[in-house]
């Protein structure tokens, strides 16, 4: 990154071809279109190679940023086609919470593989990994997910939360057992109102 | 109403999806900015997101696409300010070498050293005939030089006259521009300045030539999605292209494409799409 900060661009040829496909997958995933998912990778790389300077290393790794780039352009390329207006230069003033939330497990990621990942959201309850996968892959908010899915907003705020923090024990989980790391309480107490 | 801490522990999970309305977005962004209580809880929900991110399983986009990539982010490095002032001298640079041409003597001294030869000729007729060649041969050479010294001011002209319009709409605080990325990797390069009162200006280089019919369409696309022809225009060997024209219609964000076109005729982009970009007013 500091050879992409610095203005050269075997850096970033060196980026893409390591995280190109993830990229890629991921643009395809939100966009579900072949060209708008490589103008969204196109666009996101370009982003990468303007905003370098700004990647700050202890908020998490290179390909952390890159992917959340990636999903931040690829759901506003999605909500900007809904609305018909084409995609284009946008400003990194307003980058997603993901990418200005220090990321504290970055040993859990180095043991993390992406089938671990994809086995820890299949093991989530349908309903909780429909409301994570809608708000995450397609950019739907908790309001749009409750009318998208006929449940309460209530239902999917509970949901969303039970998600993310089982998503999160699994993925511990798999790594070191150590799923108690979360200090979460709410989510036994929701489970048990039969929220999930 | 104040958010609080409970308020953001509560929103955290929405927030880090980024899944809450607007205004609640704000709302804890603010507090955050704020508050000097660590939320521990946004740290560790926002920390699954990377690896959400590689869930799906990886797909090799098109061998094409790395090309691109890099042809955008070159001419994004070409078009970095430092770059900026290599161009301009590209401009001037024509005009003060064909002033100092048109007061070179070189040719006509050259003619009048062959004139001198031959006027030290014993053969007056010869002589005569050496000097209506030799004038006539001075004439054509003279014209041809008269021609592409013309011919390199107009240019210089041109270039200069596209680089006062740049600069005047650059100038304006309402306008905005956008380095047009190249998507077929071949190099082709360029911008855009657009205002809100519809004067654009289009300037491009190292297009392909141009052959017959043949012409580039620049394509404004806004709200309605409708594309709307800007200008065509014809490249020759310097590759180089330009629309300046004034009362296009506007909306917030313009979506601009530079096709190559078969002929004039078309109604919509039919092309391949040379370069694109947005312009966001």
């Amino acid at each position: 990154m500091r050879q992409v900060a610095a203005g050269d661009t075997g850096g970033l040829e060196t980026l893409y071809d390591r995280y190109h496909a993830m990229a890629y997958a991921l643009a395809l995933r939100i966009t579900t279109e072949t060209g708008l998912a490589e103008d969204v990778v196109q666009d996101s790389f370009l982003g990468v190679w303007r905003n370098a300077a700004r990647y700050a290393e202890p908020k998490g790794s290179v390909r952390g940023w890159l992917l959340a780039i990636v999903r931040h352009r690829a759901i506003d390329a999605i909500r900007r086609q809904r609305v018909g207006v084409a995609l284009g230069d946008q400003s990194d003033d307003a980058l997603p919470a993901s990418l200005t939330i220090p990321d504290i497990w970055p040993e859990v990621a180095g043991r993390l593989d992406a089938e671990q990942v994809r086995q820890a959201l299949t093991a989530l309850p349908p309903a909780q990994r429909e409301v994570i996968e809608l708000a995450y892959f397609d950019g739907l908010t908790q309001r749009e997910i409750a009318s998208h899915t006929n449940a309460p907003l209530g239902t999917v705020k509970s949901r969303m939360r039970l998600g993310l923090v089982a998503l999160r024990q699994q993925l511990v989980g798999a790594t070191d057992g150590r799923a108690d790391m979360l200090a979460l309480g709410a989510a036994a107490s929701a489970g048990k109102k039969g929220l999930v | 109403m104040a958010m609080t801490c409970d308020r953001v522990r509560e929103l955290a999970s929405g927030f880090v999806l980024g899944a809450l309305d607007p205004d609640e977005m704000a709302a804890v962004r603010d507090h955050l900015d704020h508050c000097r209580k660590p939320h521990q809880e946004l740290a560790e929900l926002g920390g699954i997101l990377p690896y959400l991110a590689v869930a799906p399983e990886p797909v090799e986009p098109p061998t094409w696409l790395r090309g691109s990539v890099m042809a955008a982010v070159k001419a994004d490095l070409h078009a970095r300010p430092p770059a900026a002032k290599p161009a301009e001298r590209r401009v001037l640079e024509p005009v003060a070498a064909t002033t100092a041409a048109s007061a070179s003597p070189a040719l006509p001294e050259a003619t009048v050293i062959s004139l001198h030869a031959a006027l030290r000729s014993r053969n007056i007729r010869a002589v005569a005939w050496i000097t209506r060649v030799a004038a006539a041969v001075a004439v054509i050479a003279l014209a041809g030089y008269a021609f592409a010294v013309q011919g390199d001011l107009n240019k210089a002209k041109q270039d200069q006259s596209h680089l006062a319009a740049v600069m005047n709409v650059i100038g304006q605080s309402d306008t905005r521009t956008v380095s047009l990325i190249d998507n077929e990797g071949k190099g082709a390069n360029g911008f855009a300045a657009l205002r809100p009162n519809g004067h654009i200006i289009v300037n491009l280089n190292s297009l392909a030539v141009t052959h017959g019919d043949q012409i580039y369409m620049v394509w404004l696309t806004g709200a309605n999605n409708v594309p709307v022809k800007v200008g065509a225009f014809t490249v020759g060997d310097d590759g180089k292209g330009w629309v300046e024209v004034q009362n296009v219609s506007t909306s917030a964000s313009m979506w601009i494409t530079v096709c190559r076109e078969p002929n004039s005729n078309v109604t919509r982009p039919t092309g391949p799409t040379i370069l694109s970009g947005t312009i966001a007013l």
